[in-house]
């Protein structure tokens, strides 16, 4: 199957957004959603962006039941850690089922490890749940570690309420 | 005992590197800092900053045993959670063992809170060791959740190599 992989526009926050509802379905968290493509336009494309993105398309001739060309998409951010430098970390990675098995995901993956090199990142990250054996298998076979299996990191998270309380204790 | 919370400046480069070292030692991890001052300066304090820093200081007759007045500090940066919107990460958290006990870590942590929800975050992440019982403890208490052992998402990483191989789309 023909598919390209390009840096997202935009245009596309509508189809990230749908896709990033089909990622949450997936992950068995859709109410866990709550920013829209609105959100994910102003933030990922004014002149300081939370975040980048890349999108697999594919031809008009091999879009989806649906009928879309969008039918992938990899979101990212750099991040640091104080004993390594720049690292480059992948929130998202997403293929449409129907569209899985033919090398996108896989494609997406690398473009997001070589766009990290190019800017001098000394690793990828990303988290998967630990349910997800599909996930982990493709991220164990490219060579990733599983840090919370064999060093024992969690994530930690304070959020709504909690974060509040939290900063209004700041001096 | 009086302290004051501040944004870090180049300056502080020199104390933040001593204290990095001083924290992976704790976390006994210390042959594994391979970031030195310079990079810091760089990396911290150029146009487009992969990180930001609060420092802890006491006055000058409170300096530590070794006569040093910055006795804590913070990293942090700016991530996307595509559910959630912009998010803050708290990448380190550290006060000198003889100033523990006296809230500067708590004053630090709510201080990257109070700046995240100022540049319109709504949550604050970070990890921390399993075994790290004390610390585990205090960011509990304070209203966190422990997304690890919560919903089960494990942190991955490709480096070295297998970074390498994946950007190439070798895997």
């Amino acid at each position: 199957m023909d598919f390209s992989i390009r840096a997202a526009k935009p245009e596309d926050s509508k189809d990230i957004s749908r896709m990033i509802m089909e990622l949450a379905v997936y992950e068995k968290m859709p109410d866990q959603v709550k920013i829209s493509h609105k959100e994910l336009e102003q933030d990922g494309f004014g002149a300081n962006p939370f975040y980048h993105c890349v999108i697999a398309e594919v031809p008009e001739k091999q879009k989806s039941k649906d009928g879309h060309t969008t039918v992938g998409y990899a979101l990212f951010f750099y991040t640091y850690r104080t004993w390594k430098g720049r690292t480059i970390y992948m929130e998202d990675l997403y293929v449409m089922p129907e569209f899985r098995g033919k090398g996108i995901g896989k494609a997406l993956m690398s473009t997001v490890a070589r766009i990290g090199q190019e800017q001098q990142c000394a690793c990828l990250q990303l988290s998967v749940l630990d349910w997800n054996r599909p996930s982990l298998d493709f991220y164990l076979a490219k060579g990733a570690q599983d840090l919370t299996a064999t060093e024992g990191w969690h994530f930690l998270r304070f959020d709504g309420d909690a974060m509040e309380k939290l900063a209004q204790e700041a001096p | 005992m009086d302290f004051t919370i501040r944004a870090a400046t180049l300056e502080d480069c020199k104390d933040i590197s001593r204290m990095i070292m001083e924290l992976a030692e704790y976390e006994k991890l210390s042959d594994r800092v391979k970031v030195t001052q310079r990079d810091l300066e760089q990396d911290g304090f150029s146009k487009n900053p992969f990180f930001h820093g609060i420092i802890a200081e006491v006055p000058e007759k409170h300096k530590s045993k070794e006569g040093h007045t910055k006795v804590g500090y913070s990293l942090y940066f700016y991530t996307y959670s595509s559910w959630k919107g912009r998010a803050v990460y708290m990448e380190d958290l550290y006060v000198m063992p003889e100033f523990r006990g006296k809230g500067i870590g708590k004053a630090l942590m709510s201080k990257v809170a109070q700046l995240g929800l100022a540049a319109g975050c709504n949550q604050l992440d970070f990890t921390v060791l399993d075994w790290n019982k004390p610390s585990l403890d205090f960011y509990l208490s304070q209203g966190c959740l422990d997304i690890t052992a919560n919903i089960g998402y494990h942190c991955m990483r490709c480096e070295g190599d297998a970074l390498e191989r994946l950007a190439q789309g070798d895997t």
